[in-house]
């Protein structure tokens, strides 16, 4: 039987375009923003390492809620959302945790520092991992326990992001975004806006595949009866 | 430079990792869609 229904949605393929024209405009606007006086180029990463963070907060929040709806009201949608957004969470946590460093390495002289920040945004996404690998390797026993365990993970997000307030910390504070110059703000929007874009897109994908398997799970129970009936 | 460079080019690779991973599961799905194809066609009455 030919393929005839396998080629991606067009609404799809729009997104991808305006993505890919969002991060064009973004990374020249990068490009053009000011060198920061005292860091120079290295404060560039500054550009993409907060809104990877921000999607792993994001991708975070949608699964807590994908669970909420799924542990309390027995969502199967909420659940493929909370599996689609772990996986994304991971994917930009790991974004966060590798350019996070780096930027450290030039600006503080050192990769890591058990600090506040770092350490809850490091223990927020090894939740997620955990939250992936229960998925993939526990079963459907561990559906439940994976749906927990995402709001744990959401429970760590106001530590994420107030740590830098409570705690004696050499992170830079929440209201850097308002100190930026002109220049450097609007570069910072853009990316902000083609990385939220790029989720969104990455989402969709996922979400459409997940979809399309819980249909052919059921698709595959009700032909296991058919096939019994006939013989 | 060698850090900025680095930063973004990890990103890059990130997500194109994931977009490989997808496109892999996509693959399966589709090979799982096409035996469910022939056990409805199978079904059919001749």
């Amino acid at each position: 039987m030919p393929n005839e229904n396998r080629t991606a949605s067009p609404r799809l393929l729009v997104a991808c375009a305006i993505t890919a024209a969002l991060f064009v405009i973004a990374c020249k606007a990068i490009a053009d923003a000011p060198r920061e006086i005292t860091m120079g180029l290295v404060q560039k990463i500054f550009y993409f390492h907060v809104p990877c963070a921000w999607l792993l907060m994001l991708s975070t929040l949608v699964c807590a809620g994908g669970s909420v709806a799924y542990l309390f009201g027995g969502s199967e949608r909420g659940d493929r959302v909370a599996v689609t957004a772990s996986e994304l969470g991971v994917v930009f946590g790991l974004c966060v945790l590798v350019s996070g460093p780096l930027w450290a390495k030039a600006a503080w002289g050192v990769y890591w520092q058990w600090e506040a920040r770092l350490t809850s945004s490091l223990l927020l996404w090894l939740m997620l991992v955990a939250y992936v690998l229960a998925r993939r390797y526990g079963g459907a026993a561990a559906r439940r326990l994976a749906a927990a365990l995402a709001l744990f993970a959401a429970i760590d997000i106001p530590l994420v992001y107030f740590s830098v307030r409570f705690f004696r910390s050499i992170h830079p504070q929440t209201t850097v975004v308002s100190t930026l110059g002109p220049g450097m703000r609007g570069a910072f929007w853009l990316s902000l806006l083609a990385f939220t874009a790029l989720w969104w897109v990455l989402f969709s994908a996922r979400m459409a595949t997940e979809n399309a398997y819980a249909r052919l799970v059921d698709l595959e129970v009700l032909l296991d009866q058919a096939e019994e009936k006939k013989s | 430079m060698n850090m900025v460079a680095l930063a973004y080019g990890f990103i890059w690779v990130a997500v194109f990792g994931y977009v490989v991973i997808v496109g892999r599961r996509l693959g399966k799905l589709s090979g799982e869609m096409d035996e469910l194809r022939r056990r409805i066609d199978r079904l059919r009455p001749s």
